[in-house]
């Protein structure tokens, strides 16, 4: 792919652009508050873009193409079945008492309603983690950059770093969140074209299913046995691992995205924010998803000459050539995009990247100053002192998170490790948040336990079972179709036995007085029902029109 | 700050580029698989974003005012 001087135009007025933002904004910054949680004072249609946009990192967007291409439509079921209802959990129930409880963070609400140890606990593996999922998409992009365009390894990683830093340096989670939205437009501004070009090219959506094996082009039909779909997962594991456990798991207890919500400006804009942000998340398999469906497509179709039109991009892997999918979003973008709205494709990609970094920076800082930092390190300081630990932690984070794209860089096949384990981390982390939300009687030791039962029961599966050939480190006891339904039954392994340690852990253990969970517990607290907000204001509304629409998206595509 | 004014010019200032390119150079020949004019249609798209987003943060600026 080579670029134009108007692409490279395209790219730096983004820059500029991101930039200004975070220049405008830092005189908002005078609090450590402002600085890590934006002062709560962010409008709803923000903080909902920034919700999805957070995690939409290029490793989502070459990862949903490449998922296309390999299992077809059966990818959209991270969003219609995954994602969606998550998103109405999280609105519907859980905001009430992350942003009702006045805690700062996800651990910290693990503090107030349980203890310190369940907290730092949960501080710790979310801060190694986001440094690591950080680094990770890092390298993935400064690969991406190196073999698509021949751009030097670390230039890009460094430039694109020093990038977020500024921002996010200087207006601190507003910037992060407010460039969130546009990197959200811009992303949206540079695949929609290729999903119409290459889904028209193909013949539409029926010369895509007439072309295409049935099962790539029905995400329901064929779940009745693993052997039968593409993706190698029965109909239980799909809907209790990535439908129950993996997307509540993600979309109500990883603080990256929990954060933007909690950012919002009042009780009823941070329960729409999910809901809001779900009707744009729905609609998104057909931009990042379609492209990789529609390439297959292409690949048996000829062009005049007797050529096929497209060649789906392979590489040489232990001496024999596989298919590598991966390289289908760009391949395709090099097909169909001329000089001009290729610079917007990149410049998109670009944006993707940086929304996700961002996200994990900004979540990061916000942790490790108020649930390490200030926990353990240093009590009571002025909160000027705060605000400078959260500025350097910005700076650290940005470094360490270099530091492991590097790592990557030398040490593949433990990054791949790495990032398979963050898959089912926040799994057990769930029944934490369901017994602790939901059922007054858990205790702090039930959940502590709790927790590092699924974690141990987690690692414990993972080293027994085996897929793709992959695994099996502590021995074998069972062999999974494909390395998605060992994920998914891994989650769905460790949340019951956490949820079972913490209910058994809490039945022998002296419960807390009911007059310190309110505000924390559903049941004791009282929940504002919004009178006075206009009818397409009220989240209950929202969410049952959110979820029919989900609903006939998945009829529509079984 | 409204959002929707650096946004609004971001996409106006895109539009203006593309539009610019699909008029003077129709560079749709020069991707293989590719025989409509994109940058044009594009980048009306994106023109009529921006100004729709700059027309909102008008609007809302005269209602506080």
């Amino acid at each position: 792919m080579k670029l134009a001087p108007v692409d490279y135009v395209i790219l730096a007025t983004y820059f500029a652009m991101v930039l200004g933002i975070g220049w405008m904004l830092r005189k908002r910054v005078s609090t450590s508050g402002d600085f890590l949680l934006s002062g709560r004072a962010v409008p709803v249609w923000i903080t909902s873009l920034a919700f999805i946009a957070a995690n939409l990192g290029a490793q989502e967007l070459i990862g949903m193409a490449a998922s296309g291409a390999k299992y077809g439509i059966m990818t959209a079921h991270f969003y219609w079945v995954g994602a969606i209802p998550a998103m109405v959990f999280m609105g519907l129930f859980m905001m009430p008492f992350y942003y009702g409880s006045k805690a700062r963070s996800v651990p910290e609400y693990l503090k107030m309603r349980f203890d310190e140890k369940t907290r730092g606990f949960n501080a710790f593996t979310f801060a190694v983690m986001t440094i690591f999922s950080s680094g990770i998409s890092m390298y993935a992009l400064g690969l991406l950059l190196h073999l698509v365009l021949g751009w030097n390894f670390s230039t890009s990683v460094l430039a694109t770093a020093a990038i977020v830093l500024a921002y996010t340096y200087l207006g601190g989670l507003t910037s992060a969140i407010y460039n969130e939205v546009l990197q959200f437009f811009l992303i949206v501004a540079g695949f929609a074209p290729l999903a119409i070009l290459s889904c028209s090219k193909a013949g539409g959506w029926h010369g895509i299913v007439s072309r295409l094996p049935s099962n790539m082009t029905h995400s329901w039909t064929h779940m009745g046995s693993a052997s039968q779909n593409p993706m190698g997962v029965e109909i239980f594991g799909m809907v209790a691992g990535l439908g129950f456990v993996l997307s509540f798991g993600y979309w109500c207890t990883n603080f990256l995205v929990v954060q933007r919500a909690m950012a919002a400006d009042s009780m009823s804009a941070a329960r729409r924010t999910p809901l809001v942000g779900a009707i744009p998340k729905m609609f998104l398999p057909f931009i990042v998803i379609l492209p990789g469906i529609a390439a297959v497509a292409l690949a048996q179709m000829s062009a005049a000459g007797g050529a096929h039109l497209y060649e789906l991009p392979v590489k040489l892997s232990g001496g024999v050539w596989v298919k590598d999918y991966d390289q289908v979003l760009t391949t395709l973008m090099a097909k169909f995009y001329p000089a001009g709205i290729l610079g917007v494709g990149l410049t998109g990609l670009m944006a993707s990247f940086m929304s996700g970094m961002a996200g994990n920076v900004t979540a990061f800082n916000t942790v490790f100053t108020y649930d390490i930092y200030q926990s353990y390190i240093r009590k009571g300081a002025p909160d000027r002192h705060y605000l400078t630990v959260g500025r350097m932690t910005t700076i650290v984070g940005v470094a360490l998170s270099i530091g492991a794209a590097y790592l990557a860089q030398y040490y593949n096949n433990i990054m791949d490790l790495l990032q398979f384990v963050f898959g089912f981390v926040n799994a057990p982390l769930f029944a934490t948040f369901l017994l602790g939300m939901f059922w007054k009687r858990s205790t702090a030791n039930g959940a502590f336990f709790g927790l590092v039962t699924g974690t141990v029961a987690a690692s414990l599966t993972w080293g027994l079972t085996v897929a793709e050939g992959k695994g099996g480190v502590f021995g074998l006891v069972h062999t999974f179709p494909s390395v998605m339904a060992q994920n998914f039954w891994i989650a769905i392994v460790a949340f019951t036995s956490c949820f079972l340690v913490t209910v058994v852990v809490s039945l022998v253990t002296q419960p807390r007085k009911e007059s310190e969970l309110e505000g924390l517990v559903y049941g004791l607290t009282k929940i504002r029902h919004d009178e006075n907000a206009k009818w397409y204001e009220r989240p209950v509304l929202l969410a049952v029109f959110v979820l029919v629409l989900a609903v006939i998206l998945n009829i529509w595509f079984a | 700050m409204d959002l929707r004014v650096p946004s609004g010019w971001f996409f106006t200032l895109l539009g203006v580029i593309l539009v610019g390119m699909g008029l003077i150079a129709p560079g749709y020949r020069l991707a293989a698989l590719t025989d409509v004019n994109v940058n044009l249609y594009s980048g009306i798209a994106m023109l009529i974003f921006g100004l729709f987003l700059l027309l909102m943060a008008r609007l809302a600026a005269s209602k506080s005012r």
